[in-house]
């Protein structure tokens, strides 16, 4: 599917930009037919991916990278287009997790050419010469190829109750209301989308991830620390005040640095920290 | 460093075939069974599950701010005035033993937190246990040994700064 879409946008790129205006004028309802073969002269651009394999069904072979040849030219911009026209065309047996392909659903976050980022978000370097390399997201239980066992992350996610606690009703019964300012400061906190890019490149959850929450559940937990609306944030002060929860944050910043929604973790870490400090 | 003191790179040779080669050809098996990934782990295997499901929230740590804020702040403190008070009397080019013995235990201080954070992190008690025992005494007793030395440099020797202020113009 996507490599159908792919190929129409590869014509409607090379589609003339101006028209003789006697066409322009009339109503084009059928497109023409004459590109629908793409031009000999256009070379075909081949990059090599190399995606990580492992399969539980033979849980004894050890994983393997497999090399896949893709022409750049018929294939889509980003990096999740590559894959979804490997398991179409080349090998339907690779297995990864996808959903919104626009950045939205954290579904295909994953290791490319050594940063984790997004899939969708992730644009193919056009660079054919030079191969890609895809792994699952670093020091996580691997399910299949680029599929991680995020259990952890999600139990830790639900270890810091990310949801609204507050007892006092409001005078007139009705929603729960802030001011702009307090509204503004969720801003940069509420946009995560928990795809655990930032907690699985951080080297002191890869030792730590047991006890450290890492950098995304913390982000997490300062965004309900700092709800003007939430009630119990002395609670939640004192749940985080342990050496392992917080303190494990080193400030290494690599979360920041890998973020493909461009927040800032480490901000937030900081602030749970000003805030501890402050009790 | 738990590789030294368990057998691991003999760990599953059969018996009948252990002694043979450890007699004959020490060094070729040692090669062969590190590059057999499951002998080349350095530390004891993770569990390779994950308990419960992820409905079930993760257990946080007990609340106990002398191990979480409070001691982070003092960290921090130390931190910050360990800046000024290295630079204070070459600034102000006079030596005061008080200042001196203050940098000194700040230093042993910093350096002390500093070293105990990474074992913490790199060697944990529910992974290596008896390692992060070890180095936590062996820490233990270098910080004590760097006291006592520093000690006896400010009150029998000239002392920290001065000793600095030596090599700087030597």
């Amino acid at each position: 599917m996507a490599s159908l879409r792919s190929t129409s946008r590869l014509f409607a790129a090379s589609r003339p930009l101006f028209r003789p205006a006697s066409f322009a004028r009339s109503y084009a309802t059928v497109e023409g037919t004459k590109n629908v073969e793409p031009s000999p002269s256009e070379k075909p651009n081949f990059k090599t991916f190399k995606v990580y394999r492992w399969n539980p069904d033979t849980p004894a072979e050890k994983p393997t990278m497999q090399s896949y040849q893709l022409d750049l030219n018929k294939t889509g911009p980003m990096m999740l287009d590559a894959l979804i026209r490997i398991k179409n065309e080349l090998d339907p047996t690779l297995t990864f997790r996808r959903s919104c392909r626009e950045g939205i659903c954290g579904s295909c976050a994953m290791n490319i050419d050594g940063v984790n980022t997004l899939a969708c978000l992730c644009r193919i370097p056009t660079d054919g010469a030079k191969e890609s390399r895809i792994y699952p997201l670093p020091h996580t239980y691997v399910v299949k190829d680029l599929v991680p066992d995020l259990t952890l992350f999600y139990k830790q996610y639900k270890s810091i109750k990310p949801y609204l606690q507050r007892d006092t009703p409001t005078e007139d019964g009705l929603e729960f209301r802030q001011s702009p300012e307090d509204r503004r400061k969720l801003d940069g906190l509420y946009e995560c989308i928990l795809c655990a890019c930032c907690s699985t490149s951080c080297p002191s959850y890869w030792w730590n991830s047991e006890e450290y929450l890492g950098p995304a559940i913390l982000l997490q937990s300062y965004r309900w620390l700092a709800d003007s609306r939430d009630e119990r944030t002395a609670e939640r002060k004192t749940a985080l005040d342990n050496s392992m929860s917080v303190y494990r944050c080193h400030t290494i910043l690599n979360c920041t640095r890998t973020c493909p929604k461009g927040l800032n973790p480490g901000k937030a870490i900081a602030e749970i920290k000003k805030m501890l400090a402050s009790n | 460093m738990a590789s030294i003191m368990r057998p691991s790179l003999l760990r599953q040779t059969p018996a009948s075939t252990r002694s043979l080669l450890l007699r004959q050809n020490v060094g070729v098996s040692q090669a062969v069974n590190f590059h057999a990934s499951a002998r080349k782990q350095i530390l004891p295997p993770l569990p390779q599950s994950i308990e419960g499901t992820m409905n079930d929230p993760a257990p946080l740590p007990k609340p106990s701010p002398v191990h979480g804020s409070y001691h982070w702040t003092f960290e921090r403190a130390v931190c910050v005035g360990l800046v000024p008070l290295s630079i204070a009397p070459f600034a102000a080019g006079s030596l005061n033993p008080v200042m001196d013995a203050v940098l000194c235990s700040l230093l042993v201080v910093h350096s002390h937190i500093g070293f105990d954070a990474s074992i913490t992190d790199y060697f944990r008690p529910q992974r290596v246990p008896k390692t992060h025992a070890l180095l936590k005494w062996l820490l233990r007793g270098f910080t004590l040994t760097t006291a006592v030395g520093l000690y006896e440099f400010e009150t029998n020797d000239v002392g920290i700064t001065e000793a600095l202020r030596r090599i700087w113009t030597a």
